[in-house]
């Protein structure tokens, strides 16, 4: 009993350390460059001879080139990742109550047609997109990428979010409704105290995406004081000789606020995004 | 306080109806309970009371209005579900002021109110407590505290106690029926179960298959039952029934089954040679030093009762006799029955024929 036990851990660990290793080498990577000398970055050695935080201070001074707007494209990063959450929050809670819940007539179809548009890929609705955003005289305003962002993380949200709504007991919305709520104080007093959960994930899982996204913010901004973060890290590359270890510094710090996010809503992640996610 | 009428109500989801036209009063503070087996539309009907379900026709009037067309937070009533449906975020407290505090009572009243019903329901000790630190038996409680608070025209239960265990039923049972000749608001009760029916109500509404079988006071049902459904349904060991054939000769009226005659009321319609279901009560049949033959198969003490099963050709009877038996399993015993305790069905319909 006790070597089976030994050989289930053994197989597990086979699987686990490669896995833990493909993940782990590239984030390694980055911290080595970003505490390396310009000099001894490409060295390839395990640990830098002098390690050193000079390239973050050069980072948080703006003393570079690449770097002039850095506190100003966090911001932006900020900003947006904040109003995509909020408002994908807003859009996907509302169409998520409004179908489980009041049962809006062709509210299933609207759905699942907000979910067909994952089958064209993304990239391919960019040049679409940056044309609509044009019409609308959106092009260069953060709100092209903040609506953009929404229009994305929206139709996965409303899914997830109607898995889980569909899970809450119906008789809950009866006695409510007896008990004289209307459809609004249904959904504030009731509908969204016990989808807390649900709505942490969703929250952070748009938040993140707009955090994360280059393509669109690349292509729908373009002032140098308007553009996230991410967009400014691929600027580094346009030049010949660019500075890799302020690269890596600068993302070194743009990796951090999605890191302490999912640590601190790790537990809302793993149950709100599965919760609901297969019938039961 | 209200009394209620049904006219004419119907239900039918598209196609498919599943109320025929029901329709019947209830009284000011009276306890009536409908009661039938699962689909037959009894839950559906409190439904369509309590404003959560359309009613496809007829009228359902509360207090002489009709509320065909009104809201469920506009009908005054206040409902039980079978799941509680207790708001798990909140505690008892919240629970039972919520409708006060949507209806935006003074919260002095509502605490008031709140204390006053946790007193009645012997809360007072759980009101900070959430729903998931509850037994079954302190949720149904609350459920039925959120109830009360609202002071409502009518209380309406759907199935309260199903998901509670035998024992704790038998307990909540009294304290609802309690709670009702305490209060004496008008109650409209949904069970599938006959015997919380009989001790509960003060009017039965018997239901089949979207229809009304019966309407009576318990013991009316019991002693007369208007037809097959009804006899069959009510009652626990239900009654014996067998099949035989009326028979009016020059020395009277019995109905012959099984090779044998058994006794009928003196005033049954009927012809002779008319087939007939012929129904006893398993507490009205006597083991006597003469009568029917039949055939002890088990012999069940239950201390204060014993409940026989007995073969006669090929039926079996159950008898429930009080006290105990000498009789064994294969010992031949003898039926005596008083034919005024005799119900006579006729075999197609099913109606009662005295």
């Amino acid at each position: 009993m006790k070597l089976k036990a030994v050989i289930t851990e053994a197989k597990l660990l086979l699987i686990g350390i490669p896995v833990l290793l493909w993940t782990l080498i590239p984030v390694y990577h980055l911290f080595l460059f970003a505490i390396s000398t310009k000099d001894s970055a490409t060295s390839g050695r395990l640990w830098p001879k002098e390690p050193t935080l000079q390239n973050f201070s050069i980072v948080f001074h703006q003393q570079h080139f690449y770097l002039d707007h850095f506190w100003v494209q966090l911001g932006n990063s900020l900003f947006i990742a904040v109003t995509v959450g909020a408002l994908t929050l807003f859009v996907a809670t509302s169409a998520a109550f409004a179908i489980s819940r009041l049962k809006v007539r062709g509210g299933r179809t609207v759905m699942n047609l907000a979910l067909f548009t994952y089958f064209i890929p993304a990239a391919f609705l960019a040049v679409p997109m940056y044309k609509t955003m044009g019409v609308y005289g959106l092009l260069n305003s953060q709100w092209s990428l903040i609506l953009a962002m929404v229009t994305i993380a929206s139709p996965y949200c409303i899914w997830v979010l109607k898995q889980a709504s569909d899970k809450l007991p119906f008789e809950l919305d009866e006695a409510a409704r007896i008990d004289g709520a209307s459809p609004l104080q249904l959904f504030r007093l009731v509908y969204l105290p016990l989808m807390v959960p649900s709505l942490v994930a969703v929250g952070t899982y748009s938040l993140l995406l707009a955090w994360n996204e280059y393509l669109y913010a690349f292509l729908l901004l373009s002032n140098d004081r308007s553009v996230t973060l991410a967009v400014a890290l691929g600027n580094f590359l346009s030049a010949d000789d660019s500075p890799w270890e302020l690269l890596m510094a600068t993302a070194l710090v743009y990796a951090l606020p999605p890191a302490a996010i999912y640590y601190a809503f790790k537990r809302y992640m793993v149950s709100g995004l599965t919760a609901g996610a297969v019938k039961s | 306080m209200a009394s209620l009428s049904f006219r004419n109500v119907e239900k039918a989801y598209g196609p498919v109806k599943v109320i025929h036209g029901i329709g019947f009063d209830i009284d000011d503070g009276e306890f009536v309970v409908l009661v039938g087996p699962s689909g037959c539309g009894k839950s559906t009907l409190l439904r369509m009371l309590a404003g959560l379900e359309e009613i496809s026709g007829g009228e359902i009037h509360i207090d002489g209005r009709v509320v065909n067309d009104l809201e469920a937070k506009d009908r005054d009533i206040a409902m039980v579900f079978q799941s509680y449906a207790l708001y798990p975020h909140m505690t008892v407290r919240d629970n039972m002021g919520f409708s006060l505090k949507l209806r935006r009572a003074d919260p002095k009243l509502t605490e008031q109110r709140v204390a006053d019903a946790a007193r009645i329901l012997n809360l007072d000790k759980l009101l900070d407590r959430h729903p998931r630190e509850l037994s079954g038996g302190q949720r149904q409680r609350v459920a039925m505290g959120r109830a009360i608070v609202r002071d409502p025209k009518v209380f309406l239960f759907d199935e309260p106690l199903s998901n509670l265990d035998a024992k704790l039923r038998v307990a909540m049972r009294a304290e609802i029926k309690a709670l009702h000749q305490r209060l004496k608001t008008t109650t409209v009760y949904v069970t599938h179960d006959q015997i919380e029916a009989m001790t509960m109500a003060d009017r039965i509404v018997v239901m089949h298959d979207g229809i009304i079988e019966q309407i009576g006071t318990p013991l009316e049902l019991f002693d007369r039952p208007g037809n097959l459904f009804v006899a069959q349904f009510i009652g626990s060991p239900a009654m014996n029934v067998i099949d035989g054939t009326l028979r009016r000769l020059n020395d009277g009226v019995f109905v012959e089954a099984l090779g044998a005659h058994w006794p009928v009321p003196a005033n049954i319609r009927g012809e002779n040679g008319q087939p007939v279901k012929y129904g006893i009560r398993p507490g009205d049949l006597r083991i006597a030093g003469e009568g029917i033959a039949a055939k002890v198969v088990v012999v069940e003490p239950t201390g204060a009762e014993t409940e026989l099963l007995l073969q006669v050709g090929d039926a079996k009877l159950i008898v429930v006799m009080h006290g105990r038996t000498d009789a064994q399993p294969d010992d031949t015993v003898y039926l005596s029955i008083d034919a005024r305790k005799a119900h006579v069905f006729d075999a197609n319909s099913g109606t009662r024929l005295d």
